[in-house]
């Protein structure tokens, strides 16, 4: 408690953090990773800054990125959902088996690939409101509920698999191709819906009261309630709004491979936490940026893309080095301790 | 200042600064043993500053720390109190969930070899309780025990460290009055075993009855030195730099209509039974001790806890099941517990101000200028002062927090305002000027409900007091019946009044 | 221990006359299906028990997958411990941690059979069924060399790093060696399609000409082609898996130009084990010894016997 009260304080004083480590934290990372990849490019005659190589890398972070934005309004609302990974396995088994089965009957293809579309999406909702359902009615830990469906989805997207793996036909895999491979030129679909959900997530985190519940709740839920804010429903929306984007980012990943199998999404929750943190989001919620999200997704993706461009680290290391640039990214944005 | 020499703790010329701002400027204070000597003043005028760098936590930037007469620079607050110097925070720092003699000894648990000396601890912890008059048992939990009790046992602690330096953050901030009294009791018997003790408090009354001496601080200034025979009065003059004789603002009688009608409001297991009207323009005071259900009938009243009873606004009746449905009907609550369930202590004001009324800033978007324009109204209107603009609400003092949090309230335009402990731990002027809000918000024809552990903010403000005991409302007072001895009577359930 | 051992040769003794019409336990521990190849594997398992249930109605089948090597322990000391097990057929998930709970087993007197990966101990059990690793990759290796008379550039993905990856790497290294092939770079592809559509990617930006690739494992390849698809390089002449999945069979046999070719590492082994221990068990035919089931090329000239339309792998 300082003495000098200033009754008309400034409007203005945010000079000072533009040079906040916590704000550029990232965005130094990111360009320290880029910077690297275009030195590593430059000895050996790889094309790190090809449009191509751009474009693989910005299609490729998609799945993650969209849905770390979903994960983002989780986290800063104090959640957390492991599920997503899982989810995103067995949903796209549902959405091959249901293109599949529907393949005889239905004639027309852009038809099947709406219904396709749409089985992913409403899957994605029902899968969210039961994260939801079961954290904010049932009042179970979100840690417990979504490490339980995790489970429930990996082996339901098992067992319709029997194991092996869930293929789509081949006609219909050729003309569902280009939902992940087409575009404008390199400007391929997944970066487009990618760009998209991460403006409209930075939005609705930023402008909206939405975001701004979110906030509050994950800062004190207490408070919230006490503000007549609805807490339970504020935070169901967090999960539907995440098992939505696990259902869009299914309908790109599906064309890629025109397959779904166990393996298919495992890990994807930690790296789209990981994604979430590194981009300043805090883990225990209260405070949460979308655009922040987006870099962690894109440094988690450069730092594999680096590594398979070069040789000079063993493969075997890989881990290793995605660990220490992880908690660099972290360490470099700490917030200096408040003062008195 | 002369005799500083002798004294076990004494501050000569400290400045403090913080950054740029400097906080305090040439502080001296001196501590004698077996005197009770009181630092007061506003919120914001250097005492907590003062008490850390006393005990270690901070370094003064310019003058000195002397200890028996020698410099000292403590480098943390573990050097102090090996120099027997400790603080009592205004917020326990007990762990709660271990027992009382585990909290004694904590970081200096006594040994037999590898394993702990459980008997000698417990016994040394009862000692030190019997010493203080305390009837804990040394096996207790820490979080089962009462607020007076937990002060004890942080005096305990003190005490196991030989402090011989003690010094006190508002040790009676959440204190009822019974409790108060022994707390007092057992500060006059630390200072007839010759312990010098600091001790801080809002409460002049307090002050006067336990203090030997007083330090007056003003805006990081030493204002006043002297013995503690001066008026309550003239220590608030003081403290404020003028004149605050009218601490109430006059009482005007209730004139309008009846805005709240409550029937048998019950809320299980904390209060049943509870009927009362309320009109327009009147400050209704709620009185009790701390336990008779007086917050958590509020509570229930506007959703917060599952209720059963009628409640009519404006002669309609109305279903509240959650703050929303209160605040649709026009009816709010502003709580106690103003850290906790009151701000979000890691954020800025604005979005502090706007929270319950986020949706008449929202469109599809937060109309982030209409924000900025309300936070200028509140700061102008209820006078809230931040260092900067983009504070974080945490790091305000406690009576700027008050102001923004009713000036949150407000901003969601009520007509039945609800204010739970209005002034707790806040500085007399800060004081008065909430009083004179509430006031206002009266004259311009809300209908308001104070409750309050304070009898005196009861008195002062309500034209109309209902008592409650155990649940339930024993009795109700107005004009020349509110009283203190009257109040006192019916929370203590010695009467009954007519209501 | 001795006394243990004999204590338990002493009761088989005594009991086994007696039970020669009693029904016998077989325990078979193997691996979750968490990939295609261990997905055809629990097929496979699967397929034999119920098969040599209904050829010996005597023997009593117990199969339990594990989804990790610690799961697997349990599983073993489970099927020891309640179902009394008079024989056990084992996957190990790695080899190191099953030899003790293993050898255990066999301590107990049951027969023990271990397929695929062996244990870190030699002599605990009386039959072992496996693939030939170091065959695979020289398999590999010796089609490539065929294919690539002049040389060329190749790069390879890798499984995830296991004994078994390593073995068909040194395999595939050793057949290559002096053939004028170069390999440009190996990245692990974790026999994941989505990991090697990833690395492939990269290895295309990253290598303007690349004239082969060794994938070692079909869904590895299948991950592959889609990225070279997806480049439009028509550089890459041709891609090699292995493990023999049966869409990648059925492409080779209807002379798929970018798949030429397949090696086999037969899931299907499991069902050898459990059917010779079956045998072992219930008649006095010899089966204790090692038996390794070969890695054979697949052209297609003799794709069709290779598929198998009924196997999810």
């Amino acid at each position: 408690m300082t003495g000098a009260a200033a009754t008309a304080p400034q409007r203005r004083d945010r000079s000072h953090s533009l040079l906040d480590l916590h704000v550029l934290g990232p965005i130094l990372a990111l360009a320290a990773l880029i910077l690297l990849g275009t030195g590593i490019s430059a000895t050996n005659e790889s094309t790190f800054l090809s449009a191509s190589n751009i474009s693989n890398v910005l299609s490729r972070s998609a799945f993650i990125g969209i849905i770390a934005v979903g994960m983002t309004f989780v986290i800063t609302a104090g959640g957390l959902d492991l599920s997503v990974g899982s989810m995103a396995a067995f949903i796209a088994g549902l959405v091959i088996l249901t293109m599949n089965s529907l393949a005889g009957t239905v004639e027309s293809v852009p038809m099947l690939v709406l219904v396709g579309m749409g089985a992913a999406l409403s899957a994605g909702l029902a899968a969210g409101a039961i994260n939801g359902f079961l954290v904010t009615n049932m009042r179970i830990e979100a840690f417990i509920v979504t490490l339980g469906t995790m489970g429930i989805y990996r082996s339901l997207v098992t067992w319709l698999a029997d194991g092996g793996t869930l293929s789509l036909d081949f006609t219909l895999r050729t003309a569902i191709r280009p939902i992940y491979f087409g575009g404008f030129g390199w400007l391929t679909w997944p970066i487009i819906v990618f760009a998209f959900v991460a403006v409209l997530g930075e939005l609705v985190m930023r402008r909206t009261a939405f975001g701004r519940y979110c906030a509050a709740i994950g800062s004190n839920e207490q408070v919230a309630r006490y503000s007549s804010v609805n807490v339970n429903r504020v935070r169901m929306a967090t999960y539907v709004l995440l098992g939505l984007l696990v259902g869009v980012a299914t309908i790109l990943y599906v064309p890629r491979l025109g397959s779904a199998s166990p393996t298919t999404g495992v890990l994807w929750e930690l790296e789209a936490i990981a994604a979430v943190i590194i981009g300043g989001t805090v883990l225990k919620g209260g405070f949460g940026r979308v655009w922040g999200t987006v870099i962690g997704v894109l440094i988690l993706s450069l730092i594999g893309n680096i590594l398979n461009l070069t040789d000079a680290v063993s493969p075997y290391l890989n881990g290793a080095i995605q660990g220490v640039i992880i908690i660099l990214a972290v360490v470099l944005q700490r917030e200096k301790k408040a003062g008195t | 200042m002369g005799d500083a020499v002798t004294a076990p703790l004494a501050l000569r010329d400290v400045d403090r600064h913080f950054g740029p701002v400097q906080v305090l400027h040439g502080i001296g204070v001196d501590l004698r043993a077996g005197e009770v000597h009181a630092l007061i003043g506003e919120n914001g005028a250097g005492k907590s500053t003062t008490m850390k760098i006393m005990c270690g936590f901070l370094v003064p930037t310019g003058g000195e720390v002397l200890v028996d007469g020698r410099t000292r620079r403590f480098a943390d607050q573990r050097e102090a109190e090996a120099a027997g110097i400790v603080m009592i925070h205004q917020e326990f720092n007990l762990a709660e969930p271990l027992t009382v003699e585990e909290n004694v000894f904590l970081g200096a648990e006594l040994r037999r070899g590898p394993l702990l000396d459980k008997r000698t601890m417990r016994e040394r912890t009862a000692e030190l309780l019997d010493r203080l008059d305390c009837r804990v048992p040394p096996t207790a939990r820490v979080r089962d025990l009462s607020n007076p009790d937990k002060q004890m046992v942080e005096i305990a602690k003190a005490l196991r460290q030989e402090a011989r330096v003690l010094v006190m953050d508002e040790p009676t901030a959440v204190l009822t009055t019974a409790e108060v009294d022994t707390l007092l009791e057992q500060v006059d018997r630390l200072r007839a075993a010759g312990t010098a003790i600091l001790f801080t408090s809002h409460k002049l009354g307090e002050v006067k009855q336990v203090a030997d001496r007083v330090t007056v601080l003003r805006d990081g200034r030493v204002v006043h030195r002297g013995p503690a025979d001066m008026s309550e009065h003239a220590m608030a003059n003081a403290m404020v730099g003028r004149d605050v004789s009218d601490l109430y603002p006059a009482k005007a009688a209730p004139r309008g209509e009846v805005a709240l009608r409550v029937e048998e409001l019950d809320v299980p297991d904390h209060a049943a039974d509870v009927s009362f009207e309320l009109r327009r323009g009147e400050v209704l005071g709620f009185a009790g001790l701390i336990g008779s259900g007086r917050t958590e009938a509020m509570e229930g009243l506007v959703g917060l806890r599952p209720h059963r009873g009628r409640i009519e606004v404006d002669g309609r009746s109305v279903t509240i099941r959650s703050p929303r449905d209160a605040m649709r009907v026009g009816m709010v609550y502003l709580t106690e517990d103003r850290k906790g369930r009151g701000l979000l202590l890691d954020k800025g004001m604005r979005e502090n101000l706007t929270l319950q009324s986020l949706p008449d800033f929202s469109g599809l978007t937060v109309d982030t200028a209409a924000e900025e324009r309300a936070l200028d109204d509140a700061i102008a209107r209820f006078d809230v002062r931040a260092p900067m603009r983009d504070v974080k609400v945490g790091n305000l003092s406690g009576g700027n927090q008050q102001k923004l949090l009713l000036a949150k309230t407000m901003l969601a335009d009520p007509e039945i305002v609800i204010i739970d402990e209005p002034t707790r731990g806040i500085d007399i002027g800060t004081k008065q000027q909430i009083y004179k809000l509430i006031r206002e918000l009266a004259d311009e024809g809300k209908a308001v409900i104070v409750v309050s552990s304070e009898m005196q903010e009861v008195i002062g403000l309500a034209t109309r007091v209902l008592v409650m005991r155990e649940g339930r409302i024993v009795g109700a007072l107005e004009g020349d019946q509110i009283d203190e001895e009257r109040i006192n009577g019916l929370q203590m359930g010695l009467g009954r009044a007519a209501a | 221990m001795h006394m243990k051992v004999i204590l338990a040769g002493t009761a088989m003794a005594l009991a086994l006359p007696a039970a020669a019409q009693e029904t016998q336990t077989v325990g078979v521990s193997i691996p979750a299906a968490t990939h295609g190849w261990a997905g055809g594997m629990n097929y496979f398992a699967q397929e034999a028990v119920d098969r040599l249930e209904e050829v010996y109605p005597q023997l009593d089948f117990v199969l339990a997958t594990a989804g990790d090597a610690a799961e697997q322990v349990s599983d073993i000391e489970d099927m020891l411990a309640t179902r009394n097990i008079d024989a056990l057929v084992v996957l190990p998930f790695e080899s190191d941690p099953l030899t003790g709970p293993v050898a255990a087993v066999a301590d107990s007197g049951a027969w023990v059979t271990v397929v695929d990966r062996g244990l870190s101990q030699e002599g605990i059990e009386d039959l072992y069924v496996a693939g030939d690793n170091p065959g695979f990759g020289r398999v590999s290796g010796e089609f490539m060399t065929s294919q690539m008379p002049d040389g060329g550039d190749i790069v390879v993905l890798r499984g995830i790093p296991t004994t078994i990856d390593n073995e068909r790497v040194e395999g595939f290294e050793e057949a290559i060696d002096g053939s004028g092939i170069n390999v440009l770079a190996m990245e692990h592809g974790n026999w994941n399609r989505d990991d090697s559509f990833t690395v492939m990617q990269d290895f295309l930006s990253r290598y303007p000409n690349i004239d082969a690739v060794w994938a070692s494992d079909d869904d590895m390849a299948i991950g592959v082609l889609a990225a070279i698809e997806a480049a439009g390089r028509d550089d890459v002449q041709f891609v090699l898996g292995g493990a023999g999945m049966k869409e990648m069979i059925a492409r080779t046999r209807d002379g798929d130009p970018m798949i030429p070719a397949n090696v086999t590492y037969p899931p299907a082994m499991i069902g050898t084990a459990i059917e010779l221990t079956a045998v072992g068990l219930t008649s006095s035919a010899p089966v204790s010894g090692e038996f390794t089931i070969g890695s054979v090329l697949i052209t297609p000239d003799n794709a069709e016997d290779y598929y198998f339309p009924d196997s999810p792998f």
